[in-house]
């Protein structure tokens, strides 16, 4: 039973990771790693939790390579997406896992047709166009984190703020608001998001198009080359549209939490002492009901990647050449399953990630409750305490 | 002659409630004069919090202050309505010139905030500091004050970190730092041990002495009030039955329900068979009885108390009283 608790490498690791955060804010705020000893000491039992948890690591593991995709994919990419090897070799349509092909290629620089000769490789196949699936998936990555980052910023404060402002409140602003919120959440999510993704592009694409800083802001976020600017409307509408229907669950959630919060004493007695409504609800309340919801986001990054997967899958949302795994899995649905590499890999992409989203906020919700906490860490520390008994000896 | 700095006059609240419209207050008047202490005592749900919460439109929906009003007496001379007062200008007040402390000293400070934060907080509002650096530096002066020991590095605590005799001191801390003309508290000593009470009650006797505060004591324990009160209103079922000196109300107690809570309280010297009790529970104040509110648990009722609601008269000088009986 003791070898079970003892630290091990990743443990150590977590101490040596608080202990750099410590000194890193210190930089800024001086004595803070002196001051905030019991501070640090929590996150490390946070951390050793999260070590505990085979699934948690997993699911860390997958975001984070997630992440790292989502930032760095584009620039990994071996070919751009816009360039199509089947214009110059035939046979790269739809080429198998693992296949190799010469490539003579015309291509138009500064003005003058160049001609070379390049080789492609296909470790995962290819697509219609002949595109290598790695890069493909790659770009893809990019576009899922980018539109579930803005989804889950624009769409979560705003739940939240709408939420928190109707359970303060109360009464006829409080019926207001929730009725609205009952509006939304009478219609299945994904067929609201349809409905609005349908409606919105044309309208966005004409108001993007106007904007030259916004447009080319929006191409730089999505790794996007210039000539694909046409197809932002299409892309900006499912943002909208997921922002739409993903506010309703936040206000919900968040004016349950503060309507039994601000029955504490010490929201009236921030009012007894003159505080504003605002203050009290944004430092007062807000903070003590922010970690369920924060548990609930990381459950929902998962949920925002599987929607933006289904619209695309639908053919709304990004339109080919851009590269969406949602899209892949819809374009390659048509030569499935005689070449089924394009719906499998893409489609497993989707899986991991939405899988890895799960597994990371399932395993959070147990580290953030004190009260689920407490088991893990009592042995933590009794394994902490057993180890310095080792050293004294 | 005492100088008012608040006279409170047919002050209602009700409640509406899915089972019905709660009279929780009704028609309660009241002066309180300058640097006294003036206590309300009644039983729970008499409606002493709504009343002293009402004073400042403390009071959230479903309630709502019917009709009454609250007239304060400024510091200039100058008088205004308190409940005519528009939320801005009565968030001014309180905490300002009117501060509050409350009963439960774990759960009135933010657990997510130091102490010092909070103090420091409530004089940042009212603009009394000009920085967040120097409210915590008053912080530190404050909690010295409080007699919290070692203030330095208390003052960095979080709520959790210390006891309930020290919540109620930060939280009375919190109460005086902006040095405020009335201080409201409502039952400050319930949540604490009896030893801690007494620490409590010596602390705040001498804070107003020392800022000249003005006292308005909400508490359901006779010993507090004796200690304490210079002045006393019995509340019952969300009325006054009698106002007076302490001396009056404790060695002259005319209202049958004040006779009854003063026996209610255990004598230490003499031998008790059997704690004497008021027959009943609180009216349901919904549907409160008619006449006099207490005529269903009143030992000396008669005919008329069941339909005439009985007027405040004065017995002897600063002495009123509800009752048919006089």
């Amino acid at each position: 039973m003791q070898e079970e608790y003892k630290k091990g490498i990743l443990d150590r690791l977590a101490d040596k990771f608080v202990d750099a955060l410590g000194s890193f804010i210190s930089l800024f705020k001086k004595d803070w790693k002196r001051r905030n000893r019991s501070k640090m000491e929590e996150w490390k039992l946070m951390l050793y939790a999260l070590n505990r948890s085979p699934p948690g690591l997993i699911g860390l593991a997958l975001v984070l390579v997630f992440v790292f995709l989502g930032i760095f994919g584009p620039m990994l990419s071996p070919w751009n997406y816009r360039f199509f090897p089947s214009l110059y070799n035939p046979d790269t349509y739809l080429a198998p896992p693992g296949s190799e092909f010469t490539l003579n290629v015309t291509e138009l620089r500064n003005g003058q047709f160049v001609n070379y000769v390049t080789t492609i490789k296909f470790p995962l196949g290819a697509d219609h166009y002949g595109r290598d699936l790695v890069s493909l998936i790659l770009y893809g990555a990019r576009v899922s984190f980018v539109i579930s980052i803005v989804v889950i910023v624009l769409g979560v404060p705003l739940g939240i703020i709408l939420g928190l402002i109707a359970g303060y409140y109360g009464g006829k602003i409080d019926e207001l608001i929730m009725r609205i919120t009952d509006m939304f959440l009478a219609f299945p999510a994904l067929i609201l998001a349809i409905a609005f993704s349908a409606v919105l592009p044309s309208r966005l694409q004409e108001f993007i198009s106007s904007h030259e800083i916004l447009k080319q802001l929006t191409l730089w976020l999505f790794a996007l080359k210039p000539q694909d600017a046409g197809n932002l409307g299409k892309l900006l509408a499912v943002i909208f549209a997921m922002i739409i229907v993903w506010w309703p669950a936040y206000a919900r959630i968040t004016r349950g939490s503060t309507l039994t919060e601000k029955e504490n004493l010490y929201v009236e007695a921030a009012r007894a002492i003159g505080l504003s409504s605002w203050s009290i609800m944004f430092k007062h309340i807000l903070p003590n009901i922010i970690g369920p919801i924060l548990v609930y986001v990381t459950l929902d990054f998962g949920g925002v990647i599987l929607m933006e997967a289904g619209l695309s899958f639908l053919g709304l949302g990004a339109t080919p050449p851009i590269a969406d795994w949602g899209r892949i899995v819809y374009d390659g649905s048509q030569y499935f399953p005689e070449k089924w590499w394009l719906v499998t890999f893409s489609g497993f992409m989707i899986m991991l990630v939405a899988l890895g989203w799960n597994l990371l906020g399932d395993t959070l919700r147990d580290i953030l409750d004190p009260k689920t906490r407490r088991s893990i860490e009592f042995k933590v520390k009794k394994a902490k305490q057993m180890e310095e008994g080792e050293e004294n000896a | 002659m005492p100088e008012p700095i608040l006279e409170v006059r047919d002050l209602t609240v009700h409640f509406y409630t899915y089972a019905g419209i709660v009279k929780a207050i009704e028609k309660v008047s009241f002066d309180v004069y300058k640097g006294e202490t003036f206590a309300l005592v009644g039983e729970t749900g008499c409606g002493k919090s709504v009343t002293s919460r009402a004073l400042t439109q403390l009071i959230e929906s479903p309630g709502r202050i019917v009709g009454g009003k609250v007239i304060y007496h400024r510091d200039d001379g100058s008088t205004v309505d308190l409940l005519r007062l528009k939320e801005e200008e009565i968030r001014e007040i309180r905490g300002k010139e009117i501060a509050y402390i409350f009963q439960d000293p774990h759960a009135s400070l933010d657990p997510l905030y130091t102490v010092g934060y909070q103090i420091a907080e409530a004089m940042v509002v009212h603009g009394t500091v000009k920085d967040w650096k120097e409210g915590f530096k008053r912080a530190v002066d404050i909690l010295r004050r409080v007699l919290i020991p070692d203030p330095e590095s208390r003052v960095k605590n979080y709520p959790h970190e210390l006891s309930g005799g020290m919540k109620q001191r930060v939280v009375i801390g919190i109460g005086v730092s902006n040095n405020p003309r009335i201080l409201i508290a409502d039952e400050p000593t319930t949540a604490l041990d009896v030893t801690v009470q007494a620490q409590i009650l010596d602390l705040m006797n001498k804070l107003k002495e020392e800022y000249k505060t003005t006292v308005i004591l909400i508490t359901h324990n006779m010993g507090v009030v004796a200690e304490m009160a210079d002045r006393v209103a019995v509340m019952y079922a969300g009325k006054i039955v009698e106002i007076g000196s302490v001396d009056q109300i404790f060695k002259n107690p005319l209202h049958p329900y004040t006779q009854g809570l003063l026996k209610a309280v255990p004598n230490p010297l003499a031998r008790i068979e059997k704690l004497e009790t008021i027959p009943g529970t609180v009216p349901n104040l919904i549907t409160p009885p008619s006449g006099c509110r207490f005529h269903p648990r009143c030992p000396r009722v008669m005919g008329i108390c069941k339909e005439e609601v009985p007027k405040l008269k004065e017995m002897e000088p600063g002495h009123f009283v509800a009752c048919h009986l006089y």
